[in-house]
């Protein structure tokens, strides 16, 4: 099979990067090893959050989330979003000295998405916290999607456009000869003249086929979700210096996060529990909202996610190939970014060129540090 | 943090034997089990039943009471009341017990879960006043509680069994109606005369039928298109049997076979085959019950159904392997040993060949025909539901689970699991065994956030 463009990789990132290519026309064909959204971009916590983003992902940040906000009508299909209030919780005065610097730098450059609210403000926005909570930091634009439903929207409607989406192809080998990437799957083989790399977790494999080298290592964030309880979180929480967070949904379950992680086997596509761990989530969970003892878990899971060492994504061409491009790396927040990276990588792959400054997500930006 | 040679989930018929058996080896053994007391599905509060007069539940209940007396002699740890909501690959147990989350480690570990009722999704079954017979039974059992004038509809002896029982107890039955295919009785006519190999076990059966029929329980045969009536609640059955029928009731007891809980051994991840034979899906395992994970056995009706007696010599089988691999005996003596066990399985088994035929479940009650059949209760997912999510890419089982919800709820998929992989099946065009099954991760149960979040890991030490 042939096409312009071949995606490797049938998460978010992929099948955003298909939408806006076969929407301008370009032909594109997904290999996806085993189902669109098998994997992180399906199983998230599906926190759409711009709040307490790191600085150089904040332009992006910013322009996925007003993408979201009109999203199910872009693509004609359900994403699940919700626009909800987030809110990190200061749990003592040297949170809110670290809310307050980050202020300070964020005004300096021009970004006034986030505010400071104080102790009572916090408790009349969630009146279950803990009394010794201080105050908190928060976004208006916020909110949370469905991730499976947001994943197959994108893959959807880009097959509407004339995308392919091929699931149970996983690449195996890769090359280019002259102007054409020829790419092996055990179902068949595939040529196209572009290649893009949105492989998550396994994504520094397919980088080496195409002849680049990052230090991207994975893991398994962990989750748990009550069963209902009755409503008593109207925004979403986070902390500002502790492993909270979580969101009730609108039937009532709460989805417990936090960051703990469990152990990840990518050979295997599984992951494993650390119930140690998720002991101690559930304990910060019912010490910020003592309401929350009434709680019963009903489900307990793991993604596999693809990290960087300095959790900041790798976006942008190859180093070491013409005509092959990557987008992976999120550090467990890149649910929120699918619509602006499918949106910069079909930029790049038609025109060479994007208006986002992409200079923190290089692949080689490990390279050029001296040992 | 307690450490054991051996840990057996499940104090039934199998879990029993198999402690029993390894007690005598001298090795280490704890037997953990929801259960307020051992005894399983078969033998529930058969050691301390609450009706005056348990013999009418029939001879194989009371001799339960035997077995349990061994297993309570033998000198294994029994953890009564001890929920187990984890068991990991490393050989590591979670559970609840006294609303505390407890840990224990063991060198091999046996599951015996037992089996489940076979979820029947006809029109209408889960109004209020539809259960399965099954659920009847443990409130006969447990709690002594009957109901008046019900209907009992399905097929297999589990069915038969729990009619007999009530009749002995002189509680009225409004009917049975028997599901059984016509053909079934032709297609079971050649496995006859090896099942007469297992003469006790057919005229227990056949016991069963007649006491039915003596009592003048209006009897249905071959009965279709089964539909629970009433709005909000069940007040009867409509079917086809030599036409239309429709019978009043207050409470419908549905029953289709049982199946083996692969909850727990899903969750492990161990593999799982597809049993055409049975239309079941059970864990897989060698004749000694050993799992894809060699230092993780399944032994009775959890690992396919062979019945309780079957169960017994089945855990004794992976009891003797257990011994072997942790070098108690040798391998020529757990051959030697297992020679009775061998013969007394291979009897049952040309009976159970027979069962399974003349009680194969009819694909029209395992897999829900209409539209707004529910499929999920806890999400409340209906067969229309499952299909537009179908149409929007959804084939996978997991996939359709992440985009309807079906098989979320507190329940864990043990309803509606077996039901998506064989609408699935049916609608891909593919044997349910390529479709597979959803992907399963501790709890086993809803587990209370506050006891979790009070379980501390300790470090292991020697010795309990
Ligand atoms: C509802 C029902 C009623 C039945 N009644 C009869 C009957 O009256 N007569 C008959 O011949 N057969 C009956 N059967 C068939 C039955 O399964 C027997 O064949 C026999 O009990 C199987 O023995 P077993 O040891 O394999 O499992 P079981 O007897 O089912 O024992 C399994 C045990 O494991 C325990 N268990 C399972 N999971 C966990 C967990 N996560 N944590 C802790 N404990 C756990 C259960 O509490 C149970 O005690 C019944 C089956 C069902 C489903
Ligand atoms: C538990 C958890 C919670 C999270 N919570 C949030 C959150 O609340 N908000 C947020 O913004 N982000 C969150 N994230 C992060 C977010 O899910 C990811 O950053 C995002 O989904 C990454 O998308 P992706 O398309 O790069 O990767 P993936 O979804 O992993 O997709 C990559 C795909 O590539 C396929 N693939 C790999 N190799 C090959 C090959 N050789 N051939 C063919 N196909 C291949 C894989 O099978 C996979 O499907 C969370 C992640 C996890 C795991």
């Amino acid at each position: 099979m042939n096409a312009d463009i071949l995606i490797i990789g049938g998460g978010i990132q992929g099948c955003a990067t298909a939408f806006h290519l076969a929407r301008q026309g370009a032909s594109v064909i997904v290999l996806e090893k085993d189902y669109v959204a098998r994997h992180a971009s399906g199983v998230n916590a599906g926190g759409v959050r711009l709040l307490g983003r790191d600085m150089a992902e904040v332009p992006l940040s910013k322009a996925s989330m007003e993408m979201w906000q009109t999203l199910d009508e872009t693509l004609g299909e359900d994403t699940g979003f919700r626009r909800k209030t987030l809110i990190n919780i200061a749990a003592d005065e040297t949170d809110i000295e670290t809310l307050k610097a980050r202020e300070i730098r964020m005004r300096a450059a021009g970004y006034a998405h986030e505010r400071i609210i104080d102790r009572d403000e916090l408790r009349a926005a969630l009146p279950h916290v803990h009394p010794s909570c201080v105050g908190g930091v928060t976004s208006e634009l916020d909110g949370h999607a469905i991730p499976y439903k947001a994943t197959s929207a994108f893959r959807r409607a880009a097959e509407r456009h004339g995308a392919q989406v091929v699931e149970g192809a996983e690449l195996t080998s890769l090359r280019q000869v002259g102007s054409t990437w020829i790419a092996r799957t055990p179902t068949g083989t595939f040529e196209a003249a572009r290649v893009v790399n949105c492989a998550g977790a396994w994504a520094d494999r397919v980088a080496m086929m195409i002849g680049d080298h990052v230090p991207l290592s994975h893991a398994a964030p962990m989750l748990m979700i009550t069963a209902r309880l009755p409503h008593f979180a109207g925004p979403v929480v986070g902390a500002v210096s502790r492993q909270l967070s979580f969101k009730q949904f609108e039937n009532g379950t709460v989805l417990i996060g936090g960051g703990a992680k469990g152990f990840a086997d990518r050979d295997h596509n599984t992951t494993r529990l650390d119930y140690a761990k998720l002991a101690v989530a559930s304990k910060t969970a019912i010490d910020f909202f003592p309401i929350m003892k009434t709680a019963s878990i009903n489900r307990m899971w793991a993604g596999l996610e693809a990290y960087m060492p300095d959790n900041l994504p790798v976006i942008g061409p190859a180093v070491n190939a013409s005509d092959a491009y990557h987008a992976f790396g999120f550090s467990a927040h890149g649910f929120q970014m699918g619509p602006i990276v499918g949106q910069v990588m079909a930029d790049l792959v038609l025109t060479g060129a994007t208006p986002y400054d992409l200079n923190a997500f290089r692949i080689d930006r490990y390279d050029r540090k001296t040992l | 943090m307690m450490i054991f040679d051996c840990a057996i989930i499940g104090a039934g018929p199998a879990g029993m034997s198999a402690a029993v058996l390894l007690a005598g080896t001298g090795l280490r053994v704890v037997v953990l089990d929801r259960g307020a007391g051992a005894g399983g599905q078969i033998f529930r509060a058969a050691a301390n039943s609450p009706l005056t007069d348990a013999g009418v539940l029939g001879p194989d209940y009371t001799d339960g009471a035997g077995l349990i007396a061994e297993f309570e002699r033998s000198g294994v740890t029994h953890m009564a009341g001890a929920d187990v909501w984890h068991v990991g690959e490393d050989g590591t147990i979670l559970f609840s017990h006294d609303g505390e989350t407890r840990q224990l480690q063991a060198r091999e570990i046996l599951m015996c879960p037992g089996a489940m009722e076979r979820p029947m999704p006809i029109p209408g079954w889960t109004l209020p006043g539809v259960m399965t017979a099954g659920a009847a039974q443990v409130m006969l059992k447990s709690d002594a509680v009957v109901a008046e004038n019900a209907v009992f509809a399905g097929s297999g002896p589990l069915l038969y069994l729990i009619v007999a029982q009530y009749l002995r107890l002189g509680v009225p039955v409004a009917a049975v109606v028997d599901t059984t295919p016509h053909e079934n009785y032709l297609s079971a006519l050649p496995y006859g005369p090896s099942a007469l190999r297992a003469w006790p076990m057919l005229r227990k059966g056949l016991g069963l039928l007649r006491e039915i029929k003596t009592a003048r329980v209006p009897m249905f045969k071959s009965a279709t298109n089964l539909r629970v009536l009433g709005q909000g609640r069940a007040s009867g059955l409509a079917f086809d049997s030599k036409g239309a029928q429709q019978i009043a009731a207050q409470h419908v007891f549905l029953h289709h076979g049982v199946v083996p809980q692969t909850n727990m051994t899903r969750a492990m991840g161990l593999d799982h085959i597809w049993n055409e034979a049975q239309q079941s899906w059970q864990v897989k395992t060698d004749d000694w019950g050993q799992s894809s994970t060699p230092h993780v056995s399944v032994a009775g009706d959890g690992a396919g159904i062979i019945g309780a007696d079957a169960a017994r010599s089945a855990g004794r089988l992976a009891a003797m392997n257990i011994a072997m691999r942790l070098g108690e005996v040798s391998v020529a003596d757990r051959d030697r040993w297992a020679r009775p066990d061998r013969a007394a399985l291979g009897h049952l088994a040309s009976f159970r060949g027979f069962v399974d035929r003349l009680y194969a479940p009819v694909p029209a009650l395992s897999v829900p025909q209409e539209p707004d059949t529910l499929v999920c209760r806890c999400e409340e997912q209906s067969v229309q539901a499952l299909r537009d999510g179908f149409d929007a890419g959804a084939r996978d089982p997991n996939a359709l689970k992440s985009l309807t919800r079906c098989g979320m709820g507190p329940c864990q998929g043990r309803q509606c699991g077996p039901i998506v992989s064989g609408l699935l099946a049916q609608w891909r065009r593919e044997p349910i065994g390529d479709v597979g099954y959803f992907r399963l991760r501790s709890p086993q149960r809803l587990l209370s956030l506050e006891e979790f979040s009070r379980f501390q890991t300790i470090t292991p030490e020697a010795g309990e």
